[in-house]
């Protein structure tokens, strides 16, 4: 058993990760360190060759890899120690991290540590999909990895349910490298991928889609044969005597994203049923003190740009926390937390507790789409903004920076987000 | 033509219980094996359950060796080095008709030699069940818990270790008779003597019975299907909580059964369907499974589900008789060193060490059975590395690097536990072999992380073409090739 | 000839609705675009789409079996399948870095084809060769 001790402990090295260490060393931690389980950093970045990351913060656009590459040399340069085929087992009581790689098993103590531990995907029996359990069907990420990383290709005629970036991403891919895709399903009326990614991924390969549908049943004896897509009504059911067979060998599944806990509420960190997340303050900091959360195991968010924000300032409090912690002179009474609710149309927010007045930025994903929204913030009857919106989506994480006044605070009555469309 | 004193037909939990048996004795012994590897069929696809002996009819066979078997259990789990929890069962009872069920069934308990049967009032089962609320129950302590495919598994490896042959991918198509009650097996994969030969073929039965035999039965092939629950619910239940039988089908009903890893298992249903290969889950099915647990269990989650999968039970009688029929173990009237055993379902699992006990004393009847002298009865358990200490898991790091390599997030299994599973003696090498051994992938994310890494290693440790990696079954292919072809330059 | 079109902006995630009028040789009308990177893309998609090309060459001797690439600049639309053809018969020497041109005037067309990845020499090669049959 080895033992370290670090200031700021990230456990996970995707782009959260990264960027949470990168911020956490530029506010000052002296020591900080990245674990990731898998023998590469950057998480899910080195798989997805495809261009689209960084425009916002960096204003080209760049592939994942290359993405990912900025942030470990910036890690480097800036010392950071990176732990890499390297598994936090479990969180203890008292927050010391288990730790095992190929040397030994590790007990880490950290001033402040940071989850960046990413989300899995959503498999086949999150959809009760029945039919038949053949070889052949494979998440989008999978067959990503499969393909960008282990020179592997999972099938030959490919069926796509969900019309999110990965699968779309994985309908160009596999088309790319001679593999027919032969439709794309996607529940809701509209697709929940980004249009240009609808043009360059389906239309440029004249790949159909089919929308207000999904797949009902699977079929092949010991690998995929053919999948039942059926139309659906506007409560998601399937519409009887809809249902077409097409034959593949294949079925992509682009479901969505499950944040990844289990460390978390392995100490009993308090979980957002809405966003499969902590529950954090304006910090970044979740129910347990000391311990940060960032990326997308604290929501899933729909740009590597948005994510690494949140992230960096995620770090950077963390580091400061700890910074602040050693300093014995430094004792600021914290008032309690006031709970952010989400209100009528709103599907979840994100920080869900402020505990210091000020501007706080939250992000936001709304129920359902619509052309006319008005975004209001508000203390009891108090209104703390109200912004017109030109149209909202679920499918697109709004931000929003708010000032809430120290008397909210000190009130104790909830902050409550919604959409109203007057 | 190679030549075996005994041919068994069928590597499910019957027969690789046999093979166990066996391997005791100065004998040259087979299994073949249709599926990529034991445990393909209904002995990998079941809830797990060694039963009491409460739901047979006195004086079955059923009856018989499930109660037998039932008082093996603890003896062969420990020699196997597999785990067996003896965690009880509640039949509830929610109003009076059914109490009276509840008296039945402990009558039927006592004329069968069941020992503890008690019932008990509702207040009593909220004490141990919170989360259970019913009127009355009865309480059956003798009933628990194994998983079923890592003991059939542990059954033909311990076989294999001590000379049975086991022979997988290989399908039996014919049956002949020689001089002397010898018994030609032709086989895909050539054609087999054998002195005596055991038909415990599960569903494929009939067909193996009929080479030799006139079939006399129908096989009403049964499916059950089955939700598997997220381990984060294991504590909903503590004991299994079944509601009291269904009559008129002659199978047991939804069960909420607690496994031995700590997941929940929902399930079977009872379907007869028309090809026994039919292994579907229909949403019709998941849905009620949920809805009936949720009578049960009110605090059941929506989206608590990670799995599904069905097992198809071995019915001989239809369900117009009412679904039930007793175990045929018997010699062909053909030929008498032809042994049939037939329709094998529930309590099959718990019979099993019972049955194997049997069908080598009729064996012997032909053949001189001598102990061994050699005999390795103890087999190491594999070393679950999730379940070491933190010094023990150090200690077998610093001897081999690959104990500090996770592949499977989810279960926390190491390299070198994959490594292991695919070194198996039984020489299965599919996604599925390593996953009953090591439970690389029988986690919440259900392959997401480790099928990648899974197939590195038996591409790079096992030199294993990619086009030729399976998932369970002889054509379940994974993948199609490499997106880029290497070319050698020699 | 008048064609008429509504093209869906793929420079940012916004993806502006362009309607574009053309007469075969020039843009008659053009709206709908928030920016003027949008007029750009339109005009070429009507006269000339390209598509940025992302991808994976075989590596040989490195720490991963594929370098992912990206090209230079956007390529014909018409030219990728045969662009791609080209670089599947392509197999690069490992060490990689990131940005290093690999192929320069890639199958002739003007564009080079660049690593997006870094991949370090091994001493094993993560062997996916598929096995020779007899």
């Amino acid at each position: 058993m080895i033992n370290e001790r670090f200031d700021v402990v990230v456990i996970g090295g995707g782009p959260a990760g990264l960027a949470a260490a990168v911020s956490a060393k530029q506010h000052g931690a002296e020591s900080v360190l990245v674990l990731d389980r898998n023998s590469w950093l950057g998480g899910i970045l080195p798989q997805c060759i495809h261009d689209g990351f960084g425009v916002e913060e960096t204003g080209t656009s760049m592939t994942g890899p290359e993405y990912a590459e900025i942030y470990i040399q910036e890690g480097k340069q800036q010392e950071i120690r990176f732990m890499t085929e390297t598994m936090v087992l479990r969180l203890e009581k008292n927050l010391e991290m288990i730790a095992v790689n190929k040397k030994d098993i590790f007990n880490i103590k950290a001033g402040t540590i940071v989850l960046a531990t990413g989300c899995r995907e959503k498999t086949r029996w999150h959809a009760l999909i029945p039919g038949t359990r053949p070889s052949g069907i494979y998440t989008a990420g999978v067959a990503q990895a499969l393909i960008n990383l282990y020179n592997i290709m999972p099938g030959k005629n490919i069926v796509i349910l969900g019309s999110g970036d990965v699968g779309l991403i994985m309908a160009r891919r596999l088309t790319l490298e001679g593999a027919n895709v032969l439709a794309v399903a996607e529940l809701l009326p509209y697709a929940s991928g980004l249009p240009r990614n609808i043009v360059q991924c389906l239309d440029d390969y004249d790949i159909p889609l089919f929308l207000n549908h999904t797949i009902t049943c699977i079929g092949g004896k010991e690998r995929v044969e053919q999948v039942t897509i059926q139309q659906v009504d506007d409560q998601w059911m399937p519409i009887p005597g809809t249902e077409k067979q097409i034959s593949c060998d294949t079925l992509l599944l682009s479901l969505g994203l499950i944040p990844e806990n289990e460390l978390a509420k392995g100490v009993g960190i308090e979980i957002d049923g809405r966003t499969g997340g902590p529950v954090v303050n304006q910090r970044f900091e979740t129910t347990r003190p000391g311990v940060f959360a960032c990326g997308n195991s604290l929501q899933v968010y729909d740009t590597v740009d948005m994510l690494a924000i949140d992230a960096q300032r995620a770090g950077g409090h963390a580091a400061i926390s700890v910074v602040q912690t050693q300093d014995t002179t430094i004792r600021k009474a914290k008032p309690h937390a006031v709970n952010v609710i989400a209100g009528v149309s709103v599907r979840s927010v994100v920080p869900q507790q402020v505990n210091e007045g000020g501007i706080v930025r939250f992000t936001l994903r709304v129920q359902r789409p619509s052309s006319v929204a008005v975004l209001r913030v508000l203390a009891g009857s108090r209104e703390l903004l109200r912004k017109k919106l030109p149209w909202v989506n679920p499918v697109n994480l709004i931000s929003v920076d708010v000032l809430i006044p120290d008397d909210v605070i000190m009130s104790g009555k909830n902050i409550e987000v919604i959409i109203s469309d007057h | 033509m190679k030549h075996f004193q005994v041919a068994i037909i069928g590597g499910g939990v019957i027969g690789s219980a046999l093979a166990w048996n066996l391997s005791k004795y100065r004998i040259d012994a087979v299994v073949f094996e249709a599926g990529t590897d034991v445990t393909s069929g209904t002995s990998k696809a079941n809830s797990g359950v060694i039963h009491s002996g409460i739901n047979s009819p006195p004086r079955s066979h059923k009856a018989r060796f499930c109660v037998e078997g039932n008082t093996m259990f603890s003896t062969l789990t420990n020699e196997l080095g597999v785990p067996l929890k003896q965690i009880g069962k509640f039949v509830i009872a929610k109003n009076d008709d059914e109490i009276k069920e509840l008296e039945r069934l402990r009558n039927i308990g006592l004329q069968n030699g069941v020992p503890g049967l008690e019932i008990v009032d509702g207040s009593r089962v909220k004490k141990k069940e919170q989360n259970v609320s019913c009127v009355a129950a009865l309480w059956v302590p003798t009933a628990g818990i194994v998983l079923p495919y890592q003991l059939t598994i542990a059954l033909a490896e311990h076989a294999a270790e001590n000379g049975i042959k086991f022979l997988l991918e290989t399908t039996v198509n014919s049956l002949k008779e020689q001089h002397d009650n010898r018994l030609l097996i032709g086989t895909n994969r050539g054609i087999f003597q054998a002195d005596v030969v055991v038909n415990a073929a599960g569903l494929n039965c009939r067909e193996i019975f009929s080479f030799l035999d006139k079939p006399d039965f129908q096989v009403y092939p049964c499916r059950g299907e089955y939700l598997v629950l997220d381990k984060n619910y294991g504590s909903l239940v503590t004991s299994m909580v079944y509601p009291v039988p269904v009559k008129e089908l002659g199978v047991l009903g939804v069960h909420i059964t607690p496994t031995i890893e700590g997941n929940i298992l929902l399930g079977p249903s009872a379907e007869f369907i028309d090809d026994p290969e039919d292994k579907r889950t229909t949403k019709e099915k998941m849905k009620t499974l949920l809805k009936e647990a949720k009578d049960i269990i009110p605090a059941l989650p929506e989206n608590g589900v990670i799995n599904a999968y069905s097992g198809v039970r071995c019915k001989l009688a239809p369900p117009e008789s009412g679904g039930w029929m007793d175990f045929r173990i018997e010699e062909s009237q053909q030929n008498p060193h032809l042994i049939h055993l037939l329709g094998i379902e529930s309590p099959g699992l718990t019979a099993a060490p019972a049955i194997a006990k049997e069908v080598t004393t009729m064996i012997s009847q032909h053949i001189k059975l001598e102990q061994k002298r050699n005999y390795k009865p103890k087999k190491v358990r594999r070393t679950r590395f999730s379940e070491l200490s933190t010094e023990q898991q150090s200690i077998l790091i610093k001897k081999d690097e690959r104990w500090g390599r996770i592949i499977c997030r989810c279960e926390q299994v190491t390299e070198a536990e994959v490594i292991e599973a695919l070194s198996n003696p039984l020489g299965a090498r599919t996604l599925s072999a390593v996953k009953y051994r090591c439970r690389a992938g029988m986690g919440r994310c259900q392959g997401g992380f480790c099928t990648q890494h899974i197939t590195r290693i038996m591409i790079e440790q096992f030199h294993m073409d990619v086009t030729k990696l399976k998932m369970h079954s002889p054509k379940s292919y994974l993948f199609t090739g490499n997106t880029r072809m290497v070319t050698n330059d020699k | 000839m008048t064609t008429e079109r509504e093209i869906t902006c793929i420079v940012c995630p916004l993806g502006c609705k362009i309607f574009v009028r053309s007469d075969g040789t020039a843009v008659e009308t053009l709206k709908g675009n928030k920016c003027n990177k949008g007029v750009d893309y339109a005009r070429n998609e009507v006269f000339d789409p390209r598509r940025l090309l992302t991808t994976s060459l075989l590596v040989k001797h490195g720490e991963w079996p594929l370098v992912s690439v990206k090209s230079s600049q956007p390529v014909p639309k018409e030219k990728i399948f045969s662009l791609l053809k080209e670089l599947r018969k392509t197999t690069i020497e490992a060490p990689v870095k990131c940005g290093q041109i690999l192929i320069k005037n890639a199958a002739y067309i003007g564009i080079d084809i660049l690593a997006t990845k870094t991949v370090k020499k091994s001493g094993k090669t993560i062997a996916v060769s598929p096995k020779k049959s007899r």
